[in-house]
Formats: C-alpha cells, sequence, structure tokens
C-alpha cells in the first residue's frame, strides 16, 4: 500500500502539472460563466478536485498488477450498482445515472468506464496473439455489453459513447482482422438503424438532425449550437475578455459551466485562448499516449492506452460538439468542464497511466 | 524487440497505439483549423450575430405635435396615457397582494386573476397589463404607494387628446392606425404598423408635421429577454405644434348655433382666406377613435343617417338656391345683358317656355331693378335674365366665381360639386340641354350642386371685388408663419361691377329685405338668403297646393363690413326652412360675436 520513495521519483510530474494546469483554468473559467448564478460552482469544483487528487493518490498507491487482478470484483461490483441506479436511484435530470452518497452525487457510469479500463486489460493481456480470434472478441464484447446496455438505458447517450470508444481502441490495439471489421460495420450498421427505428428517444434523434440543420430549430436543440459557435466565432482573435463574454455573461449560452465551457474560453479569450488551451491538451495527450512505450508489461499498454483514448476522446468530441461539428451527446471536457463524477474518473484514469509508468522498472 | 523489454515484446501493441495518436493528432489539427476559420475567417459574422442576440431596442414613442387656434388655444393636445402592469416573477404571496393590488386599482379581484390567468403562458419576468387608459391623475395615488408594490410596473406613452371634445372635430379630423400601404409608400417617414397616423382633415393634411420621430431605447438582454442594463437612448423628437386660423370662440359659437340642426358653418377672413370657424353638424369626438370604438359604437357611426363623420362644409352637396342669384347679376352686368337700372316686372309668376313658375313672393314684387331683386331675392327678374343670358354664359361665370371646382382649402377630401352645361349633359346624360333648365339654374336650382366653402369663397371674391382667395387653415408651423396661399389668377370682373350687387346684399339685410335676420347694429353686413327646394318643383307645387309645408335647406352669405371687409359667413341648415327666417339670423350671430371681439381688442 505504502508508496516507496524510488516509486515517488517516477512519477511523471510534467503529466500532473498539465493536467493541473488545465484543472485550475477550468476552475477560473467556472467561476466566469456561474459567478452570477446562486449556487457556487467554482468553490464546488475545488472541492472535487480536492476529492480527485485524493482518489489519484489511493490509485497510484497500488500496483495495477493487484488493480487489474481485482477487475473482476470492480466490474461485478459496477455492473450491480448500474442494474441497481435503474431502479432505485433519484430521477435527476430526466436520467436515471446519479447515485447520492450525502452531499455528493456520482454518476456510476462515469466510474464504469474505468473499471473497463481494468477488466479490458485483464482480458487482453492474457492474449498475446497478432490477431483477435472470434472467441475472444465474443468476450470481450460481452464483458463490454453488458454495462454499456445498463448505460444506455439510464440513457446517458453521451457516457456510453465514450465507453464504445475506449472499447474500440481496445480492439484496435489487439489488432482485428478484416474480415471482423467487416462484421462490426455491418453489425453496427444494422444496430444503428434499429436503434435510430426504435431505441433513440426523441430528443436524441432531434439532436442527431440538428447538427445537419441548426437553423431548422434555432429554439430547441440546435439553439444550443447555434447560440455556441456564435459565442466562439465572435471572440475572433483575442476575445472579448475575461468575465466580459456578452454570450456566457448574458446567458445565451447553455450548460456555459459544464459541457460549453469551451465556448466560453473562445468568446472571452478568442483563437488565441482555445489555440492555447488545445494546445496543452496536445501536449497532455501526447505525453499520455507516448506513455506507452514505457509499459512493462501488455496490460500497462492496455491501460495506458485506454486510459489516454477516454480523455483524448472526451476532448475532441467536447471541441467538435460545441462548434457544431458533433452533436450535443452531453460530453463534458475532461479536467475542465464542472462536474464531479467527470472529474474524478478523470483522475482515476490519468493515475492508472501515472500508476503503469512510474512501475516500469518494478520487479514483482 | 529484444533486450529492451525484458518480459515479453509489446512492439505491436505499441506501434499500433502510436498510430492510434498520429490519428488523433490529426484531428486535432483539423479541429484548430476549423476554430481558425470560425474564429477568424467568420468572426465579423458571428460578432455581429452576438450583437444582435443582446441589443433590443424599444421605441419611445414622440409626442404629436399640438393643433392651436389663432389665440393659442390648445385644440388637440396630447396627454400621458398610463398602463399599469404585474410582474408575477415578482409576486410574493398571490394571495395576500392580489386583494391590496385590486383594491388600489379599482378592479375587482376576479377581473386581476382573469388577467392573469389570460397570459400564464407568457414567462413570468414579462409584465402583464392588468389596467391601461389611465390618466395622470389618476396614477398619482398608484405612484405614491410604488415601493409597497414592487410587483407593479407603470408605464406612460403620449396619446393624443381633443380637450374641447367633439370642437371643430371636421376640421382637426381624426388618427386611425396607419394602413400597411401608407407604411409602405411612404419609406422615408419611417412609420410603423399600430401606429396612429392622421386620417381626417388637419390631422392628415398635416400628418407629416405633426408626427415626430420615434426614439428608441437601446437595452441589454439576457438570453430570457430581460433588461440587463439601458446602453443608449435617442430621445424623440416631437411633431411640429401647428397654428391654425381658427377663432376656437367663434368656433364654438358656431357649433352652439347649429346646436343639434344638420348643417354646416364657414367664417373666413376674405381678405386672406384664413378659416376663421368651421363647423358640420352633427359633430363627433375625435377622442373616440383614440381610446377605440367598441364595434357596436362604430357600427352606429358608420350608418349614422345623418352621417356625423362627414364635414359638410367641404363635402356636403347642395343646390345654392338664391345665393346663385349673385353670380347671374355679375355675370349679366358683366356680359352686358342688363344694367343696375334694368327693371322686370314680377307678377309673381312668369309662363317661360310654355312653363308657368313662380316667385316665391305668390302677390308680385312689381318693378324691380337688380339692387331690389337682389334685396327681394325676386325669382322673376332672374328668370328673365336667365332666358335671355342662356346657359353658357351662366356656366362660365360660376366656373369663374369658383363654383364647380375645388376651393383648394387644406383639409382633404373636398368635394368640387357640379356646374351644369349643355356640353356636360351630353356628355353624362346623352341627352340635349332644354333651355327649361336654363330657367331652373337661374335661380340655382336643377342639377347645381355647391359646397358651403364654395359658397362662402365666391362671397369673399364678391367681398374683394373680385379678388379671389384660397380659404385655408395652417398660420403656422413649429413656431414659424406659414405663407398664405397664393392666387395667381386675375379678378374675372371689373371692380364697379359688384358694386351693385353688394348695394343690394347690403339692402337684403339692412333695408328690410330677405337677409334681415342677419342684421347686426353698427356693422355694415352685407349678404343673400337662399331657400333651396329638396323636392321636385312638381312635388313641391303639388305640396303648396295641398297646403302642407315644404321644409326647404335654409342657405345665407353675406360678408362684412361693406367697405374693407373682414369676414365672410356662410349658413347653411338642412331642411331649416326660409333662408331668411333660419341661416339669417345664425349668421347675424356671428357677425356679432366677431365685431364685439374686434372692438375689445382694439
Amino acid at each position: 500500500m505504502m508508496v516507496d520513495r524510488r516509486l515517488f521519483q517516477e512519477i511523471d510530474w510534467v503529466l500532473i502539472g498539465l493536467v493541473l494546469a488545465l484543472t485550475l483554468l477550468g476552475v477560473f473559467f467556472i467561476y466566469s460563466s456561474s459567478h452570477f448564478l446562486p449556487k457556487n460552482y467554482a468553490v464546488r469544483q475545488l472541492i472535487w478536485v480536492g476529492i480527485s487528487l485524493v482518489a489519484l493518490f489511493v490509485v497510484v498507491s497500488f500496483d495495477y498488477k493487484f488493480l487489474v487482478s481485482f477487475s473482476v470484483y470492480f466490474y461485478a461490483l459496477i455492473v450491480a450498482v448500474l442494474a441497481g441506479s435503474l431502479f432505485f436511484a433519484k430521477l435527476v435530470v430526466g436520467t436515471k445515472s446519479w447515485l447520492r452518497f450525502g452531499l455528493v452525487q456520482l454518476q456510476p457510469s462515469e466510474l464504469a468506464k474505468v473499471v473497463m479500463i481494468l477488466v479490458f486489460a485483464r482480458l487482453f493481456a492474457e492474449y498475446k496473439g497478432r490477431y483477435l480470434n472470434a472467441q475472444i472478441t465474443g468476450l470481450a464484447l460481452v464483458t463490454a455489453g453488458v454495462p454499456l446496455v445498463l448505460i444506455m438505458l439510464q440513457p446517458d447517450l453521451g457516457t456510453a459513447l465514450t465507453f464504445m470508444a475506449i472499447v474500440g481502441g481496445a480492439f484496435l490495439l489487439a489488432g482485428l482482422k478484416r474480415k471482423t471489421i467487416a462484421l462490426f460495420l455491418l453489425v453496427s450498421l444494422v444496430v444503428g438503424f434499429g436503434g435510430w427505428q426504435f431505441g433513440l428517444k426523441d430528443y436524441q434523434k432531434k439532436r442527431l438532425t440538428t447538427l445537419l440543420n441548426p437553423r431548422e430549430d434555432p429554439r430547441g436543440a440546435g439553439y444550443q449550437i447555434t447560440q455556441s459557435k456564435i459565442a466562439i466565432g465572435s471572440g475572433g482573435l483575442t476575445g472579448k475578455g475575461f468575465m466580459k463574454g456578452t454570450q456566457s455573461q448574458l446567458r445565451f449560452l447553455p450548460a456555459r459551466h459544464t459541457d460549453f465551457i469551451f465556448s466560453v474560453i473562445g468568446e472571452e479569450f478568442g483563437f488565441l485562448g482555445t489555440f492555447l488551451i488545445i494546445l496543452v491538451y496536445f501536449l497532455m495527450l501526447a505525453r499520455m499516449f507516448l506513455s506507452v512505450a514505457k509499459a512493462r508489461d501488455r496490460a500497462g499498454v492496455y491501460i495506458i492506452f485506454m486510459a489516454s483514448m477516454l480523455i483524448a476522446f472526451q476532448f475532441l468530441i467536447n471541441v467538435l460538439m460545441i462548434i457544431g461539428l458533433f452533436p450535443v451527446t452531453g460530453i463534458p471536457l475532461p479536467f475542465l468542464s464542472y462536474g464531479g463524477s467527470s472529474l474524478l474518473s478523470n483522475y482515476l484514469a490519468l493515475g492508472l497511466i501515472l500508476n503503469v509508468k512510474m512501475r516500469r522498472f518494478a520487479n514483482v | 524487440m529484444p533486450g529492451d523489454k525484458i518480459y515479453e515484446d509489446l512492439s505491436v501493441v505499441v506501434r499500433r497505439a502510436n498510430a492510434v495518436f498520429r490519428v488523433i493528432a490529426v484531428l486535432i489539427l483539423l479541429t484548430l483549423s476549423y476554430y481558425w476559420k470560425v474564429q477568424i475567417l467568420e468572426h465579423k459574422k458571428f460578432w455581429d450575430m452576438a450583437e444582435a442576440n443582446r441589443i433590443r431596442s424599444r421605441v419611445i414613442s414622440a409626442p404629436r405635435g399640438l393643433i392651436l387656434d389663432r389665440n393659442q388655444t390648445i385644440l388637440a393636445d396630447n396627454k400621458a396615457s398610463f398602463k399599469v402592469s404585474l410582474v408575477r416573477e415578482n409576486v410574493k404571496n398571490a394571495a395576500a397582494v392580489y386583494p391590496l393590488i385590486s383594491g388600489l386599482l379599482g378592479i375587482t379581484e376576479e377581473e386581476l386573476r382573469s388577467r392573469v390567468e389570460r397570459f400564464k403562458g407568457l414567462p413570468l419576468f414579462e409584465p402583464v397589463v392588468i389596467k391601461d387608459g389611465l390618466a395622470a391623475e389618476e396614477i398619482a395615488p398608484i405612484e405614491a404607494r410604488r415601493l409597497e408594490f414592487p410587483e407593479l410596473e407603470i408605464e406612460a406613452e403620449p396619446i393624443r387628446s381633443y380637450p374641447h371634445k367633439t370642437r371643430a372635430a371636421h376640421v382637426l379630423g381624426y388618427l386611425q392606425e396607419r394602413s400597411p400601404e401608407e407604411i409602405r409608400d411612404n419609406p422615408e417617414r419611417e412609420l410603423r404598423l399600430g401606429d396612429l397616423g392622421g386620417r381626417a382633415g388637419v390631422e392628415r393634411q398635416y400628418d407629416d408635421l405633426l408626427t415626430g420621430q420615434d426614439g428608441a431605447l437601446i437595452e441589454i438582454v439576457d438570453s430570457l429577454g430581460r433588461k440587463r442594463e439601458d446602453r443608449a437612448r435617442q430621445m424623440p423628437t416631437p411633431g411640429r405644434d401647428i397654428v391654425l386660423s381658427i377663432d376656437a370662440e367663434l368656433q364654438a359659437r358656431a357649433e352652439e348655433l347649429l346646436g343639434d340642426r344638420e348643417g354646416a358653418l364657414v367664417a373666413l377672413d376674405p381678405s386672406t382666406g384664413e378659416i376663421r370657424a368651421m363647423a358640420s353638424s352633427p359633430p363627433f369626438d375625435p377622442n373616440r377613435f383614440i381610446t377605440r370604438f367598441t364595434p357596436t359604437e362604430w357600427v352606429q357611426l358608420v350608418n349614422d343617417p345623418a352621417s356625423p363623420l362627414e364635414n359638410r362644409a367641404v363635402r356636403g352637396l347642395y343646390a345654392p338656391g338664391s345665393i346663385f342669384k349673385v353670380v347671374m347679376a355679375l355675370a349679366g352686368l358683366d356680359l352686358g345683358f342688363i344694367t343696375p337700372e334694368t327693371s322686370v316686372y314680377c307678377s309673381g309668376s312668369l309662363v317661360v317656355y310654355g312653363t308657368s313658375r313662380a316667385c316665391w313672393f305668390p302677390q308680385g314684387h312689381g318693378f324691380m331693378n337688380l339692387t331690389n331683386a337682389i334685396k327681394n331675392s325676386c325669382n322673376i327678374y332672374f328668370y328673365t335674365l336667365g332666358r335671355q343670358m342662356g346657359i353658357e354664359p351662366i356656366t362660365t361665370a360660376a366656373g369663374e366665381l369658383g363654383l364647380g371646382r375645388k376651393t383648394g382649402v387644406d383639409i382633404p377630401g373636398e368635394k368640387e360639386g357640379l356646374v351644369p352645361s349643355a356640353e356636360w349633359k351630353m356628355k353624362t346624360l346623352k341627352t340635349p340641354w332644354f333651355p327649361g333648365e336654363t330657367i331652373s339654374v337661374a335661380i340655382g336650382q336643377g342639377q347645381l350642386q355647391v359646397t358651403p366653402l364654395q359658397l362662402a369663397v365666391m362671397t369673399a371674391m364678391v367681398a374683394n371685388r373680385g379678388r379671389r382667395v384660397v380659404p385655408h387653415f395652417l398660420m403656422g408651423a413649429g413656431g414659424r408663419p406659414a405663407a398664405a396661399p397664393s392666387v395667381s389668377e386675375p379678378p374675372p370682373f371689373k371692380r364697379t361691377t359688384f358694386e351693385s350687387v353688394i348695394e343690394g346684399m347690403w339692402r337684403s339685410v339692412n333695408d328690410k329685405g330677405t337677409g334681415q335676420g342677419a342684421r347686426v347694429e353698427g356693422l355694415d353686413v352685407c349678404g343673400k338668403t337662399g331657400s333651396t327646394q329638396v323636392v321636385s318643383r312638381e312635388r313641391a307645387e303639388m305640396l303648396a297646393r295641398a297646403g302642407k309645408p315644404i321644409k326647404t335647406h335654409s342657405w345665407f352669405c353675406g360678408f362684412a363690413p361693406r367697405t374693407n371687409p373682414r369676414l365672410v359667413v356662410t349658413v347653411l341648415i338642412e331642411f331649416g326652412g326660409g333662408g331668411g327666417a333660419v341661416a339669417g339670423p345664425v349668421a347675424g350671430e356671428i357677425f356679432r360675436m366677431w365685431s364685439e371681439k374686434e372692438r375689445s381688442r382694439q
């Protein structure tokens, strides 16, 4: 349990620095975009940062091998919680995805993503072949499918998408034959069509069609995209200045401090601001992905890769969503957006990366 | 890769991971370039959209210019109209505060609740008007208790008000909502739909002077449309005040004299053409156009057989009757058909073209020269003259004296009337002119149609010994005097031609003639009476034989003083009876009041 001095020295402080920089910028912008609201979101986010740092320390303290071997129990637990929350959880904002522990609300689906990283690391670490065979593919699909279906039922489309992205990433890494890829495409087409016809709720369909033509519904789903794009575009090169964004300060922007926080940055700090933030993300993601080479074993590679995918996917989808290139799916900007569960799960993922990286020379 | 990794060869998965990252790096680069496009290349477009998003412009209505009479009496004013609105998001405890509010505004709690209920679909911050059209004195007690009622909002806007109600209503006209066509046809005037604009009278004629330029209040609003702060205020430019030649006191007297009889009265200054009074009865209350009619009121007003909205002074068409004898006399003298001394014997009737025509005085006037013929309004004299002249010279003279054409008065809707001629009859009725018709025209009957204003202008020409004037109301606008409309046409007849006619008119009033009802002590009033048959001649004679009274339109046209005339008065009273008995005294009252006012001024 104790982290010894040697391991402590191996921690990637640069990566932690980049993440902390983004996190603190996030608090700053959460304040800018929500100071006029009754709840103090910036302070709440700071509390969550504290919780996340503690969680990070806890994750780093255990050898990832140990975490991987326990992943089956985590998996069983999270599936049980997801299933339970479907039936018992208090209804919050139309989804059943929140669990209340006293003052703290948690989204179990956020934690499910981290658990999935460990489960898949365990599943694929055993498999050393160049390409996946049908048996393990099937097993992996069932393993991923159970929590995925539960998340989709909540319904939490954004988390489900992220979930699929990391699972898909794991498959890519493990290697897929062309035939399997073709089969996947066929199945996803059928499922996609079926989902559109029978599975998707009207508001979800609307979000997809709105993407193609945001002006069609300027006061509804398209409103968010239009207003967000206006915010970003009106920022110009240097922006309107801190707390001077008319779109965000006058509340034209929806979900300013959560999913659309990057629009606030774009409006108040212009292209220079968006460029710098994207640059920091790029540096962070590069450092995460390139850590793959530092893993001492296959499980480590999978952990780093999937954790990096988790962050990268959310980042890309969010910055594309707020500028109207991706449907509004409720995916926050990792580390920056307001939201405890999301922050916690991203810090847990970061913890996993650091964990693998610092133990590359460790001898078991 | 052996050596390096002591446990296993991970090169394949690492390579795949790096490949995925390269794809992500490219995606990030593409994303960044799209942000470049939106934030740098399309910046202007989105900047404008953001500005338009948050700025709302609210109109501050410009007050209309005032309409004043010649003595600065306000005929058309603006008053503040207040409306009280309820801002529901500020209502803490409806059950406690509603009874208080309804008590304060003098409405029932039920009314209040039903208004709130009606607008419950509106966002809560949007004020609901609960009472409007309140006057300043009604708002004062509410304003005084504003602090106790944070949920109430009071707004004021200027609305037109005619303090003397029906006074000079036909001159002033009225306001109605501007039509889409009017707005489309006047793009330079920046009119708005729903605004009130002049529809009749002076309000219409000088609408562009009276209409101000609305101001604007630029507000910054949030996404819910709630006002956050005032950005700029563009003050409205009020419309220009205009001064009319009307004398409100004379006007009031004129209306009072007409009373509930249908008719019209015009008083004007023959030296300038300035109209001192123009009354049309029955009148209407232009204030009702502002506060809006109920549908039944409107239908009643429009279908009223007495047509109160019509300005009889400029739109009412009547036969001039004996007033036309003035035209006959002038034309006869000018063309040499008669001299002032020409004498005709009146026996009470005359057979012309095989038809027996009666004088209004069946006993006969005896020998009549021109002056006496005018004084006594002898029909026989003018039958004889008409037979001599034929229709053409009569038509020409009538036209030269302003009949059958518009006077050019500065209110819209004036009618031009009709002076018949052989040519006109052939063209419109496709029948030739019968000489007998000339005889009817000679005493102002037949197809002749004139407006009271036309006769007033004709009287002014007589008073001026031939000099023509354009009747008008506008004396000044925006603090500057307005130029009187000029006339370039030369007098149709010689100055001296008028004198014997004027002598007859003077004697008509002052020497026991038909116009003696208009006599005013100490003022040389000259005038001519007229009584117009409204029914056909045959029917009139039938009624006369049956001994039934024939109600005729009653006319009087006159001017005073005889030299340097300063006032022309024309009175028409529909179905009033004899001109001398009914219209004459009304004109006399106006002359009397005017001369008293003139005297007291000196």
